[in-house]
């Protein structure tokens, strides 16, 4: 298992675009990907359940990677999340 | 006076959401016919009590399959009519349609024997009420956008009337509680003159899409009668405000304040285009240089796209953030040099690395702060960090042997922070000479002024580097002393006058000594400052690529 914290700078948030494209990446890998936000949690697989987090701006991200490509899948997912969200 | 001027007109407020204007006759569309949150399309006779589950379900997929094709096809239309950006809010729908959240939660109200409208109401609804709930303005905006998904399911199934349309020959305002992206995009606009909504918000899809089309609105509008239906009314949208049967007087000024735009408007393209190779000089023959933020290479492209002099601030950060290890020189070195060349001797200004605060990567290793702005950030890691810095400088120097080059440092507060920086530098040079690797030898060397300290000591900062570039946002935060990410005191970053103060002493003192000073925060960007900081000297203005043309019209409108 992998983890990755991150924090986002963007100042509206995890907004709909970031998400889909956070999503659409995450499909990409066979691991299992949560997010967790507060007290929230999701599968960064899926586009409502990353909305539904409610993730502002300067809140902090949480990832998990469980599964054999966990590796790759942080080292996708980090780049995305800079691009996206830094 | 007429006699219309004893009427009293009527102002109603929201939000507006470009700066265009409006007027004509209003018409109230009425979203009590709009399903979702509504139970009426439940009564549909189109819909039977003894279809069964399986049924329901093949409706169900049928419909979801000819909304997607169609929601892809609107992707397009707004790809072609509007915009990349715009389009990818119909992409977002089409993954919206398709997620297994939604279509889970759609399968198991079928299953329980709703029928496929039913269905899909009840899923949008609990979906919208999930982001409603989470309070964030931006985040609860998205809520119509599953109003828009669930109303294209229910087109498909037969049960709701697709566009906003009103049974109308001439051409009008319209006004409705909310509206949703496909309803915006196609807006017929021979007929819709803008639109006013009550529960709509400037960040929805709605508002970005109205924007990019150019199409008059002011959302989150104080609510408006329906009995004022098919009134005359006034729609400014740069102000957001809406005069409903207007007085004579009223009119007149408006309709003047109309005409004068319309001749912007329609010369504005020709104008913008014409201003590319124009020099930026004010009126009064101060010459600035218009240079572009960006924040990685391929950002280059668009900066030259839209006449960048140069690159004002390339902010490194993200080689270091978007990586799980510390970048090496070599990858550094082909980064920079790929922007140094494309720029073509324009000058490209490399700002060192500036991590801490809310910018973090694991491996740098950085402890948590009780007060981060305040903290281990800028050029103070580097500092501490030789090893790392002095690759960074290498890669820089390396690069500038393609170009004309900058380096510029974060966070300076002290001269002895600059000193230090400055030794480094030396010693980064050596070992290129060691190596034989090739560098520009009266490279420049700049400060970012961000800590009101290096703005006070301006002068004494002055004998020792070449040149300045003003990073207003931190400026601003610590001038003040107030958090711009904390809403209950950031709207004091909104007092410019000390800061604009701290430029002007500044600008004098760093001309006195031949050097010259920039401004790379948002403020730069910020049409209501451009007089201001031309007028107290500023140099050059750098902005992200889609500004570099506003700025220039505006510096050249400059005294």
């Amino acid at each position: 298992m992998k983890e990755l914290s991150f924090e986002i700078k963007d100042k509206i948030g995890l907004h709909a675009r970031p998400a889909g494209v956070l999503a659409t990446n995450a499909k990409n890998f066979e691991c299992e990907i949560t997010v967790k936000c507060g007290d929230k949690q999701a599968n960064a697989k899926r586009l409502l359940s990353l909305m539904s987090l409610g993730a502002v701006g300067g809140s902090t991200l949480h990832f998990t990677f469980d599964g054999k490509d966990e590796e790759k899948a942080l080292e996708k997912i980090s780049e995305v999340l800079n691009e996206q969200l830094g | 006076m007429s006699s219309l001027d004893k009427g009293k007109s009527t102002v109603y407020f929201g939000v507006g959401i470009n700066s265009k204007k409006a007027h004509g006759k209003i018409r109230f569309y009425n979203e009590n016919t709009h399903p979702v949150s509504q139970n009426e399309a439940f009564s549909s006779p189109t819909v039977k009590e003894t279809r069964s589950a399986e049924s329901e379900k093949a409706r169900f997929f049928k419909a979801l399959e000819k909304t997607v094709e169609k929601t892809k096809k609107t992707a397009n239309l707004a790809r072609t009519e509007i915009g990349e950006d715009e389009a990818q809010i119909f992409e977002i729908h089409a993954m919206l349609l398709e997620d297994e959240d939604f279509l889970e939660s759609v399968v198991s109200a079928l299953e329980s024997g709703l029928s496929a409208e039913r269905a899909v109401e009840k899923s949008a609804e609990d979906f919208y009420l999930q982001l409603r709930a989470l309070g964030d303005e931006y985040l609860s905006a998205r809520a119509s956008d599953i109003k828009d998904i669930a109303g294209g399911l229910l087109l498909e199934l037969g049960s709701k009337a697709e566009n906003c349309e009103i049974e109308d020959d001439g051409q009008y305002i319209l006004v409705s509680e909310d509206l949703t992206p496909s309803q915006t995009v196609r807006l017929d606009k021979n007929k819709i003159l803008g639109f006013i909504t009550f529960s709509g918000t400037p960040t929805s899809h709605a508002s970005i899409l109205a924007k990019a089309m150019g199409i008059p609105a002011v959302v989150g509008a104080q609510k408006i009668p329906t009995e004022y239906d098919g009134k005359y009314c006034l729609l400014d949208a740069s102000s957001g405000k809406i005069t409903v049967a207007p007085s004579e007087s009223e009119k007149r000024e408006f309709l003047k304040m109309c005409n004068q735009e319309k001749r912007i408007d329609t010369e504005h393209d020709k104008y913008m285009r014409s201003l590319l190779n124009t020099p930026a000089v004010t009126r009064s023959g101060h010459k600035v240089m218009i240079y572009a933020n960006i924040g990685a290479k391929n950002e280059v492209d668009g900066a030259l796209l839209n006449g960048a002099e140069g690159i004002g601030l390339y902010r490194s950060e993200l080689s270091y953030l978007s990586r799980r290890a510390q970048p090496t020189e070599d990858e550094l070195y082909s980064e920079y040099r790929e922007v140094v060349e494309k720029m073509q001797g324009r000058r490209v200004i490399i700002r060192t690395l500036d991590v801490g605060a809310d910018k973090q990567a694991p491996y740098l290793g950085i402890e948590k702060e009780e007060n981060p702005s305040l903290g281990f950030r800028g050029v103070r890691f580097c500092l501490e960090n030789k090893n790392m810095f002095l690759i960074q400088l290498r890669a820089i120097l390396r690069a500038s042997a393609h170009g004309r080059v900058g380096i510029m440092i974060p966070m300076i507060s002290t001269l002895d922070e600059l000193r230090r920086t400055r030794l480094l530098i030396k010693e980064a040079m050596d070992e290129l000479l060691l190596r034989g690797q090739g560098y520009d030898k009266s490279i420049e060397l700049g400060i970012m002024i961000e800590t009101p300290a290096s703005a006070i000591m301006a002068d004494a900062f002055a004998k020792e580097v070449d040149f300045f570039s003003v990073g207003t946002n931190d400026l601003l935060q610590y001038t003040l002393a107030a958090d711009r990410q904390n809403s209950k005191v950031s709207h004091l970053t909104e007092e410019a006058e000390a800061v604009l103060r701290l430029i002007k002493n500044a600008a004098e003192a760093i001309h006195e000594n031949d050097g010259w000073i920039g401004v790379c925060g948002e403020m730069a960007a910020d049409l209501r400052y451009t007089q201001e900081l031309v007028s107290i000297g500023v140099d050059e203005l750098s902005v992200s690529p889609p500004y570099l043309l506003g700025i220039r019209q505006k510096v050249c409108d400059s005294k």
